[in-house]
């Protein structure tokens, strides 16, 4: 189907959801400020602060196993001190968009679905670092946002979305083809109608629209091919929204594969294996993070 | 004994690096407790004296006797899930629609390390299931060959203790194993596909005959290898190979580094070679 169609689709499939969630002006402040090479972490957290929810949930990721603080961090302040300011972005965003879906039930179940895109986040910046991709953590929140599509169909579209799924089960296909054969349009464009309506950088909605396939994308393809193959690997290594989706590759045929080695030669010589395995170890550190930023406070 | 996490990393290291396995974390309390076996066997003080030994000239001996411990050198039938679930999904179905292109209806299957069996008969029980369907007059050859003669002999008895079968579906359970006084014995429907041999994979006269295989399977044999044998026998495998047959080793095993001809491809919970 053409690309062009797809989007019109997803933008009429979007604008009729009135109560679609809103990213607090907060969090969009908060990234416009963080731009600001002399902003202080005094200023980032007062403002930070005007939100109680956003507050709340920050608070919650940082006591996590996953930050590991020797002792329980009480204040925003300290909390932002503790992580540094370049840290500051990555939980702002991803804490909103998660406030913005929290409570909200779809087709989908919330905490696999976070799993698996907390842990395309995890795969991505581990990718950006051996590639040597200079902003790590755009690498992070990308993983994480990428598959925002998919709880726009899970709630706003239950029931097609629900046929997909269970289309999915009898049919070797990926799920992105299956939404665009039985939606006619795909979790990727309609993440990119509401990556615009909430003002995300272009880096950002480039991931969303096009970590299917990289080559095509307009701003940063060596981005999208990093989430593309982080979403690969979290897909055939158990963070897979709970074995939703049955799906084989060969990373020798994989245009995100070609993207990266071409960026950095030396990828070609990784140990994908360990790769595999290392990363099967790193699931339950993903799980514990998901369930600390779920759990009643 | 209980290893500090450091120390488990830095033994997770050495046999990755020798032995081209992985230990998990979540296996680190397993590796703890056949560490302590070994300690005793060899009168390692601490585990520190241990690590020194293993990483010694001498080393290399006790670290077969290592690796005999934790590969538990036992198998059973469908040990290795994801990789059945792979074949039966996607390797099998595309190899059945290129060969039937070729107009050839032939599947060659070598289990290369076949043990008592269990790994052979596992895939002969799978095909079987496909007989009335995608394998309909197809000719099926599984081969199992293992250097140890006394298993070998198993394998060609097939019968089995509870343990082996545990892991078996019931439906194929109730179909291709009959139960006699605490023993299982296996359909002879199922053994009929498959042959077993004694072969020694550094046999380089013996290994060049075995040939036009689809699948080849090697699980917890490689690890055994030092570099330069395993990428000799591993030669072989890709030769052995039909242009488009899959190689794969046991769970968490890996080829990085012994072979760069074959493409690693991905499937939920595993990766096998292809040609």
């Amino acid at each position: 189907m053409d690309k062009n169609q797809m989007m019109e689709r997803a933008e009429i499939l979007v604008g009729a959801v009135d109560d679609l969630p809103t990213i607090p002006i907060v969090a969009t402040k908060v990234l416009q400020l963080l731009d600001d090479p002399d902003i202080s972490v005094e200023e980032i957290a007062d403002l930070m602060l005007t939100d109680q929810v956003m507050t709340a949930r920050v608070m919650k990721l940082l006591n996590s196993p996953v930050y590991k603080p020797t002792q329980e961090i009480t204040s925003l302040k300290r909390a932002l001190v503790y992580l540094g300011l370049r840290h500051i972005r990555e939980l702002a965003l991803t804490t909103s968009v998660i406030n913005a879906f929290d409570g909200t039930s779809g087709a989908l179940e919330l905490n696999s679905f976070w799993e698996h895109s907390f842990g395309v986040g995890m795969v991505a910046k581990i990718i950006a670092q051996k590639i040597g991709y200079q902003d790590l953590e755009k690498a992070y929140i990308s993983g994480i946002i990428h598959d925002l599509g998919e709880v726009f169909l899970s709630n706003f579209l239950r029931d097609p979305f629900m046929e997909v799924l269970e289309y999915i089960k009898t049919h070797p296909i990926k799920l992105v083809d299956a939404e665009e054969k039985l939606l006619g349009t795909t979790h990727c464009e309609i993440g990119l109608s509401m990556a615009h309506k909430w003002n995300f950088p272009d880096s950002y909605c480039d991931v969303i629209a096009y970590h299917h396939n990289p080559g095509q994308a307009k701003v940063d393809p060596v981005l999208c091919a990093i989430v593309n193959l982080a979403d690969l690997f979290c897909t055939v290594r158990g963070l897979n929204y709970g074995g939703r989706e049955w799906i084989s590759f060969n990373l020798c045929e994989e245009e995100a594969w070609s993207i990266l080695k071409n960026e950095s030669p030396k990828l070609a010589q990784m140990d994908v294996e360990r790769f595999c395995y290392e990363l099967d170890d790193a699931i339950p550190d993903v799980t514990e993070l998901v369930s600390a930023m779920f759990a009643p406070s | 004994m209980a290893i500090s996490d450091k120390d488990f990393e830095q033994l997770r290291d050495f046999i990755y690096n020798i032995c081209g396995m992985y230990f998990h974390t979540t296996k680190k309390y397993f590796l703890e407790s056949r560490l302590t076996r070994r300690m005793e066997a060899t009168g390692a003080k601490t585990y520190q004296d241990y690590f020194l030994m293993l990483k010694s000239p001498r080393g290399s001996e006790e670290l077969k006797f290592l690796m005999d411990e934790i590969t538990t050198n036992e198998t059973y039938f469908f040990r290795n899930v994801p990789q059945l679930a792979a074949l039966e999904n996607k390797l099998l179905p595309e190899l059945v629609e290129i060969k039937n292109k070729m107009g050839f209806r032939k599947l060659r299957i070598w289990s290369a390390a076949s043990s008592s069996g269990e790994e052979a008969y596992t895939m002969a029980m799978i095909l079987l299931e496909k007989r009335a369907s995608l394998l309909k007059d197809w000719i099926i050859e599984i081969v199992g060959t293992d250097i140890n003669e006394t298993v070998v002999a198993q394998a060609k008895e097939g019968i089995y203790n509870a343990y082996s079968v545990r892991n078996i579906p019931d439906a194929y359970k109730r179909k291709y194993i009959r139960e006699d006084n605490g023993k299982f014995i296996l359909s002879p429907d199922v053994k009929k596909f498959v042959t077993f041999n004694k072969l020694n994979l550094y046999e380089d006269s013996k290994m060049i005959f075995m040939k036009s295989f689809d699948f080849i399977f090697c699980a917890n044999v490689l690890i055994y290898f030092d570099t330069a044998s395993k990428s000799k026998v591993v030669q072989h495998f890709y030769n052995n190979l039909q242009p488009y047959g899959y190689f794969f080793v046991g769970q968490s095993e890996s080829l990085h580094g012994v072979n760069d001809k074959f493409k690693t491809v991905h499937f939920p919970g595993g990766f096998g070679y292809k040609k």
